[in-house]
């Protein structure tokens, strides 16, 4: 674990090294730690508006009877427990494939892939609504191919509406994450490859044995921020089922985006909940580095 | 390999198609779902521009994305380079400290946020648009990870030739890194140029719309132009195309030949 | 054992930054926001100068075909006597409003906020008590409120105060297609002064003879179930602002209404706004019941002129007060405290969205229908629509304006909407519905107890 050289870095290098890291530190503390402080101090108020008072952990307490937000919870839940793992090992194999030197139109495949990340979610919420519409292309698809009898409701059904959203994220962030796994397999030599392929490696051991260890920090990077966004989701339950039918698809975010801009604004409540976002999203990532973060 | 690399090709790239067909499609073809290509594109697009200010909401939309992905990347690297190549115990604490900033969803931080650049003055300003999302925790992180494959023995024979700390950083890292670069460049300059929440909340002048600002008005009518409104989408989405496109072979093809 | 010593210090003094960087700047913030103050007062000082003298207001609203449009007329009609006057219109979508009015009030720095914006009816008890800093008082303002239809200015009254004024009518049309009637032995005068047990036998017969569905309506959104529920005159609130749910028998007849129209198949429940105003533009459907603003909508399918009626809706069977009449959506425009110039601002509405019928007559052809009562008297208002058969539509839609029950929209419209599209969602899934109308009633105890 430790290498010797590391350990003899000078007491210079070591300031060095807060010196580099200083703007962007000294950044992330003033724009995001102090106004997360005064969240937290606000999640201890409660009130309508502008007008607060203190009411101690009230907040954090009452969260627990929202059956609406509970709902949420597990809604969220859901979608990372089947959503992550699907889009990064996804990710990671078209990654591979696209990295393969001999591949031909490797820049057009690239681009295609990637494109649905940088549609604007107008658009993206727009196609994917129209796509499941009742008269939509996919219903028209499945009929016609004799699979459904009459059209299916899939944005007002509970499990549907719910399928619908992980589609439309496994659709939208495959091709980001894949960016992640072609720059980070760029630090591997290529003659590695080409020396386990002589060694008589097959696409799939090669896979395991040299792809996927040595992208370790780029897996452990794009699982932390997958964990955090799926654990944020708030675009795709506002724009593609709006949480419906009945809160079955809503997420936490949109929850609280709900309680701070479309209800009466109760920004303790809101603050509160964010909170739970954090302590939850903060245990995954410990875990994940725990188990992914050594250095070797 | 082809095949399945075309069938994915396909599904990324059927809904752009559409939105492309509905952008030379009338409104009530679109929602009736039209998939061919019609002849109202130019209709369209003289509609967008009479409805719309899109030049200078393109203008506002280049200036921030570039300059917030500029002093972006050289903020977060530094910092990445930093946590990595000088890392130590209080550090690596650091870094996990810095990864808590972004696990709050950020409807709860705005309101605070807000209330610290009004204070400062910044309502209204470039800086304050672009410096909530100058360093984040994702590319802080992201260059510290690729930073570990950065050969120590290249610094300390660049130490040993007597290159100063900045001056090994600069011309060592940031060359051999490009792939890196490129990567966060993508990915950097899509999020601020697709940016929306925090811009509408500070900007507030008709001067200061973005092109996201633009596709959102045209989805607030009691009467949408769907027609219309897939030109402006259209519109939004090509510059993040292009720059991926472009920048996609700094970081795919690989340069690990630069410095062995 | 040192190492672990020097990270445990480090990630001390880290804290200790982060709490005096939170202590600082928080004792420091009055100091602060009085200099912030004072320097956007500075910075304003010249603008409000410069206002005197030029006259310039500065306006939030959304839609350019509709509420710019009408701000840019009524800023021409003003111009006549105010040659100096000057509006600067931001288009701004109602959502932004909502947010960036929540983060300035909250914030309590208003100068980010213009001198007048739109706002949507519903929200607006909900903003006024929430931020009671943000909205003037125009009781005393030179407006004359009596000429406005009642049920509409009731929106933005708030403890007897006049916190808006009117603008667009949300009075609720029935439109159906007559040559889809036509073919089910049916006129538009089957459907007028109707009940909705006689819509439910005649949407049976349109869809026997045509297939189509007589309404279409996006499901977990409950506009119609509102809208229901106003032309009784029925709200989800008291008078006290508590909730009325549980033992709400308007409510109750509403939803078995509503499920009995969907088990019919007189209605057909689409996913989104998108695939509702489809169903409208391509003939998916013979009919629709929404506020009058709708038909710009359908009007954008211009091959089918000529074939769209007008009517007043169906009323509820077995409800008490049960009229044809209601209204859905509609905003109205509201002053900030933050004006500098107040009495511009209220004169400019006075003499413009409350009185001025030239005002009215030409932001017409744009879709606006005036919900002040003058205006409906303008020959404007008279002209035959060809698209809908060469019917007066105006005329009539200002007529129905002026029966439409008011009712109350409470400060936690927005939550007791929810809860109801909730219980309505569940009780079409064969849930029970006094146990689903129990549920509504306790989300929305729960939101308003904090």
């Amino acid at each position: 674990m430790s290498k010797p050289k590391k350990m003899t870095l000078s007491r210079k290098h070591n300031l060095t090294g807060w010196v580099f890291l200083a703007p962007g530190a000294l950044l992330i503390l003033l724009m995001s730690f102090v106004p997360m402080v005064r969240a937290l101090l606000l999640s201890f108020k409660t009130g309508v508006g502008a007008a607060m008072k203190s009411c101690g952990i009230l907040n954090y307490t009452r969260m627990f009877q929202d059956a609406v937000f509970v709902q949420s919870i597990k809604n969220t839940f859901f979608y990372l427990i089947i959503q992550v793992p699907i889009m990064l090992v996804f990710a990671l194999i078209l990654a591979s494939i696209l990295n393969n030197k001999n591949l031909r139109f490797k820049g057009l495949f690239r681009t295609m892939i990637f494109l649905p990340c940088a549609t604007s979610l107008v658009a993206y919420a727009v196609i994917f609504r129209s796509l499941f519409a009742n008269n939509g292309i996919i219903n028209l698809l499945l009929v016609n191919l004799g699979i459904l009898d009459q059209p299916y409701s899939f944005l007002t059904h509970t499990w549907s509406a719910r399928i619908v959203i992980i589609i439309a994220l496994l659709w939208r962030w495959t091709g980001y994450n894949m960016v992640f796994y072609l720059s980070g397999l760029q630090n591997i030599e290529y003659s590695v490859y080409e020396a386990a392929k002589i060694d008589g490696a097959s696409a799939v051991q090669t896979f395991f044995k040299i792809t996927v260890p040595l992208l370790k920090p780029t897996i452990l990077l794009t699982a932390i921020m997958s964990t955090n966004g799926t654990l944020q989701l708030f675009d795709e339950s506002v724009n593609l089922t709006d949480g419906g039918p009945a809160n079955a698809s809503i997420t936490m975010s949109h929850y609280i985006y709900n309680m701070s801009f479309k209800y009466v604004p109760n920004f303790g409540y809101a603050a509160a909940m964010s909170f739970l976002i954090l302590i939850l999203v903060a245990v995954l990532a410990f875990l994940q580095m725990k188990v992914g973060d050594k250095r070797d | 390999m082809y095949l399945f690399l075309c069938i994915v090709s396909f599904i990324s790239v059927f809904p752009l198609y559409w939105m492309l067909s509905a952008a030379t499609n009338k409104s009530a073809e679109v929602v009736a779902g039209r998939l061919i290509p019609g002849g109202y594109f130019f209709e369209n697009l003289k509609n967008l521009l009479a409805n719309q200010n899109v030049g200078r909401a393109l203008g506002n939309s280049f200036k921030y994305a570039i300059i917030l992905t500029v002093v972006s990347l050289i903020v977060s690297s530094l910092a990445g380079y930093g946590f990595e190549i000088y890392h130590d115990k209080a550090k690596d604490t650091v870094m996990s400290i810095i990864l808590l900033a972004m696990m709050v969803p950020f409807v709860a931080t705005m309101i605070p946020l807000f209330q610290m650049f009004s204070t400062a003055g910044w309502l209204n300003t470039t800086i304050g648009f672009i410096l909530p999302t100058v360093s984040t925790p994702f590319l802080i992180m992201m260059f510290r990870q690729s930073a570990r494959s950065f050969p120590h023995d290249i610094m300390e024979a660049a130490r040993i030739d007597g290159l100063s700390e900045i001056r090994i950083f600069f011309q060592m890292f940031i060359p051999t890194m490009r792939s890196t670069y490129a990567a966060a460049m993508t990915i950097t300059f899509m999020n601020a140029w697709n940016s929306y929440l925090w811009p509408k909340v500070i900007m507030t002048d008709a001067t200061s719309q973005t092109m996201p600002m633009v596709v959102a008005n045209l989805t607030q009518g009691y009467v949408t132009d769907y027609g219309m409104l897939m030109l402006a989408v259209l519109i939004c989405t090509l510059p993040t195309a292009i720059v991926f496109f472009c920048l996609q072979n700094a970081f795919a093809e690989g340069i690990t030949g630069a410095v062995k | 054992m040192k190492k672990k010593l020097v990270s445990i210090l480090a990630a001390g003094a880290m804290l200790a930054t982060m709490l005096t960087g939170c202590g600082g700047s928080g004792t420091q913030a009055p100091a602060a926001d009085n200099g912030g103050a004072d320097a956007g007062a500075a910075t304003e000082a010249p603008a409000a100068d410069a206002a005197s003298g030029e006259e310039t207001l500065t306006v939030w609203c959304w839609d350019p075909a509709f509420n710019l449009n009408a701000m840019y007329e009524a800023e021409k009609v003003y111009q006549k006597d105010h040659p100096n006057f000057k509006l600067n219109v931001v288009e701004t979508p109602w959502e932004d409003i909502q947010t960036k009015v929540t983060t300035a009030a909250t914030s309590g720095d208003l100068s980010t906020l213009p001198d007048i914006f739109l706002m949507q009816d519903n929200a607006f008890q909900k903003n006024v008590i929430s931020f009671p800093d943000v909205c003037m008082d125009l009781t005393n303002s030179g407006i004359d409120f009596s000429q406005f239809a009642a049920g509409k200015t009731a929106y933005s009254v708030i403890d007897g105060k006049n916190y808006g004024v009117p603008f667009d009518n949300g009075a609720v049309v029935a439109c159906y297609r007559t040559d889809y009637l036509e073919q089910a032995g049916l006129t538009i005068d089957d459907f007028t002064d109707i009940t909705f047990d006689q819509y439910i036998e005649n949407g049976k017969k349109v869809l026997e003879a045509t297939g189509k569905p007589l309404i279409s309506m996006q499901a977990g959104e409950c506009d119609l179930i509102m809208m229901m529920m106003q032309s009784a005159g029925s709200s989800l609130f008291n008078e006290d602002g508590t909730a009325n749910i549980v033992g709400n028998d308007t409510l109750k007849v509403v939803m078995e209404t509503y499920k009995q129209l969907k088990d019919s198949g007189v209605l057909i429940e689409v996913n989104s706004w998108d695939e509702y105003v489809g169903s409208l533009v391509s003939g998916d459907v013979a009919g629709t019941i929404n506020g009058c603003w709708i038909m710009a909508s359908i009007q954008t399918a211009e091959d089918q002129s000529g074939k769209w009626a007008l009517t007043n809706m169906p009323s509820l069977v077995g409800a008490a007060n049960a009229t044809n009449y209601s209204n859905n959506g509609g905003s109205s425009w509201a002053v900030t405290t933050k004006c500098a110039n107040p009495s511009l601002a209220t004169d400019f509405l006075a003499s413009t969205f409350a009185g001025s019928t030239e005002l009215y007559d030409n932001i017409l052809p744009s879709g606006a229908l005036a919900t002040w009562a003058p205006a409906g008297d303008s020959n404007a208002y008279a002209t035959p629509n060809e698209f809908f058969g060469g019917d007066a539509v105006s005329a009539k839609i200002v007529e129905f304006s002026t029966k439409v029950p008011s009712n109350i929209t409470g400060v936690y419209y927005y939550e007791g909407r929810d809860a109801v599209a909730t219980a309505i969602t569940n009780y079409i899934n064969g849930s029970d519905i006094e146990t689903e109308m129990k549920t509504a009633e306790d989300t929305v105890n729960f939101n308003m107890g904090q």
